[in-house]
């Protein structure tokens, strides 16, 4: 007759009978574990705590503010923008004394078209009086003498 | 360092990490070794203690000191014992006795309890074990936990532990001896 197995008889481990654990292994695991720890997201969260104290109704509203506020502030973005490189040239020639200008385009072999100075004198009529010293009766003059399709400008 | 010193440098940022780091150290083996009985090989066991270990920091923040913080932590890796199991059952569609019988042959292959016919028959009937009676007969046989923490560990009455340890041991003193040679 086989006689009964009892627990109680049986000498008591604290765990089974297993090998170890490889030499170090709790050495080295509080590392492996820390390294695994998501640190990055705990210090953001951190950095915003405070809209854990916010009900949920109040966090969605104020995280529809901020995305219209984006939207906002990149329209604004975008339409200021072509508004300085149209004024950078204007300001760059205005730097250039007149009398220089003049002296370039009486040197440089650029030719004025009476196209060029109709364009100019509709913007700005008292343009050529600075440096065109002539009386009206010679401008009329030089306008009779012009052929008609180039007087339809002035 | 004591549990609340702990639990107090784990509220301040700047003391965290430490506060962490000196927790980990004071419960790994104990963490380990729960694991370990309950999964047998080394590398799941390490597998899984990691993953309590990050689990329990993520959790720490809103542990409410209603109990022992080594309870808590017990309890969150019976959980993660008891997942690992069922979730290996479920992936290899395996019935309960087969992964008792994978458990059985990784014990049978360690050479620590190699020559050791009885402790061999033991662990075998204990591996023959359902999941969770067997993880309370490893709390009340190896860990001589009381019923009282054993309940806050499981989630489950001190009542209903006594009978379901009571059933166990009965169940591997069968065991033994329908497999012991005369």
């Amino acid at each position: 007759m086989k006689t009964a197995f009892k627990l109680d008889a049986h000498p008591r481990r604290p765990r089974p009978l297993l090998s170890e654990p490889p030499a170090g292994y709790f050495d080295k695991l509080p590392t492996q574990i820390m390294a695994r720890l998501p640190q990055a997201e705990t210090q953001q969260a951190t950095g915003w705590n405070w809209l854990r104290f916010l009900s949920p109704a109040l966090r969605t509203s104020l995280a529809s503010v901020a995305v219209l506020g984006g939207f906002a502030a990149s329209f604004y973005m975008s339409g200021s923008a072509p508004l300085v490189p149209a004024t950078a040239p204007t300001a760059a020639l205005d730097a250039v004394p007149r009398t220089e200008l003049v002296g370039y385009l009486l040197t440089s072999g650029a030719q004025v078209e009476s196209s060029d100075l109709a364009i100019l004198t509709a913007g700005h009529p008292g343009i050529a009086k600075g440096f065109l010293q002539v009386s009206e009766d010679e401008l009329n003059e030089a306008l009779d003498a012009q052929p008609s399709d180039d007087a339809t400008y002035l | 360092m004591e549990d609340h010193e702990i639990l107090t440098k784990f509220q301040d940022p700047a003391s965290r990490n430490l506060a962490f780091n000196q927790l980990v150290r004071k419960y790994q083996s104990k963490v380990y070794w729960h694991v370990r009985k309950m999964v047998v090989d080394h590398d799941d066991a390490d597998d899984l203690t990691q993953d309590v270990f990050v689990k329990v920091w993520k959790h720490l923040e809103n542990f409410r000191q209603d109990a022992q913080l080594f309870t808590w932590i017990y309890r969150i890796a019976t959980n993660e014992c008891l997942n690992f199991l069922s979730s290996k059952r479920r992936k290899f569609l395996l019935p309960l006795t087969d992964v008792g019988a994978e458990l059985a042959a990784k014990i049978e292959a360690d050479p620590a309890i190699a020559g050791d016919e009885i402790e061999l028959k033991l662990q075998k009937a204990i591996l023959r074990l359902p999941d969770k009676q067997r993880l309370v007969f490893n709390l009340r046989y190896y860990d001589e936990m009381p019923y009282e923490q054993m309940a806050e560990v499981t989630g489950t009455s001190v009542g209903a532990l006594k009978a379901s340890y009571h059933h166990a041991v009965k169940k591997v003193e069968e065991y033994v001896t329908r497999n012991t040679d005369e």
